[in-house]
């Protein structure tokens, strides 16, 4: 069987050579908006510059000969339109939803994070626990063998306390603070 | 199928890339175990922090094993920088979690640090350690309602019990 392919190139070049003329006169409302094409004459030849017949005028500085345009804005742009890129929601800062009251002092705190004023209470007891430890260590690399328990004022070890390490702590013991 | 990895792509890495190579990301972990087992709660970025807590259990485990266990030894040996943690750490820690099948330690993220850089600090603790506690284990209030209808349930058994 016979089948007589016809090339489509021709055809292709011709539309597109009437699209192009079309956007170059104005003529194409639909892509522009009714306005000039935003591009201005481009010039990126390197070697002899062809200069196109409008623009060879004697009031224009010699350019070098192998120049290359750059991008850069052809209108100013809106107020309007600069306020809608810059509060745009993607670039506004996330509300949190996860922010709770701590049930012990009444801070705010982040749901999955401690509170900063009761672990500011634990973390300064903890500082004076550790130097009384250093205190009775005496030393530094002096770490005990047995376990470690501390005592408040007016407190005797009990019987688990048998064979540890006593820290006595010169205050009444902290309400937050349980002893078992 | 791609045999090769492609630029930027971390897809099933686990282990995190710390400090300024693989021998300094060990050293700054070391450096980080033996304080654990010095002051048995450190304050520390929380990458660090969660990086370090495998480590340390693992070497719990090794110790459980005994300090007559070469391999344990050896691993306390290099982990431990400083040697007196290694009497510490066989004969302090592997008692107190030999009743424990896993997790030794307590992972409790902080506010952020307050320094320029705003990092996110965490508190990793060993349990069982002597140190006033860092959270306080709530029980739900009696005034919910599933609570009291379960109040009013149990006074009606011992109720039918007594009568």
């Amino acid at each position: 069987v016979l089948v007589l392919v016809r090339s489509p190139l021709p055809r292709l070049r011709a539309l597109l050579h009437r699209c192009w003329g079309r956007l170059e006169r104005g003529l194409w409302p639909a892509v522009f908006g009714g306005q000039s094409p935003p591009w201005g004459p481009a010039l990126a030849v390197q070697g002899p510059a062809l200069v196109p017949q409008g623009i060879s005028v004697a009031g224009t500085p010699s350019l070098p000969e192998s120049v290359v345009w750059m991008a850069a804005p052809k209108q100013r742009r809106t107020i309007e339109v600069n306020r809608c890129r810059r509060r745009n929601h993607s670039k506004l800062v996330e509300i949190k939803r996860n922010i709770d009251v701590c049930p012990e002092c009444g801070n705010l705190k982040q749901k999955h994070v401690l509170c900063g004023h009761c672990y500011a209470k634990v973390k300064e007891e903890t500082r004076l626990i550790r130097m009384e430890i250093y205190k009775k260590e005496g030393g530094p690399f002096n770490a005990p063998t047995v376990e470690t328990v501390v005592l408040y004022e007016g407190e005797k070890p009990t019987e688990k306390d048998e064979g540890r390490r006593i820290i006595e702590r010169a205050r009444k013991r902290p309400s937050w603070f349980v002893q078992n | 199928m791609r045999l090769s990895v492609a630029a930027a792509i971390s897809h099933g890495r686990v282990y995190r890339r710390l400090g300024l190579s693989p021998r300094s990301r060990l050293d700054l972990l070391r450096n980080l175990v033996t304080a654990l087992v010095r002051h048995e709660r450190i304050e520390t970025p929380w990458a660090r922090a969660d990086e370090m807590r495998g480590y340390a259990e693992r070497l719990i485990d090794y110790a459980k094993r005994g300090d007559k266990d070469e391999r344990a030894m050896r691993m306390a040996d290099f982990w431990l920088t400083e040697k007196d943690l290694i009497h510490k750490l066989f004969k302090v820690l592997a008692p107190r979690f030999q009743p424990h099948a896993g997790s030794y330690t307590r992972l409790l993220q902080i506010p952020n640090r307050d320094g320029l850089d705003r990092a996110k600090m965490a508190v990793i603790e060993l349990k069982g350690n002597p140190l006033p506690p860092l959270v306080r284990p709530r029980r739900d209030s009696d005034r919910t309602l599933l609570n009291q209808l379960l109040k009013g349930y149990r006074q009606d058994a011992q109720r039918a019990r007594g009568t």
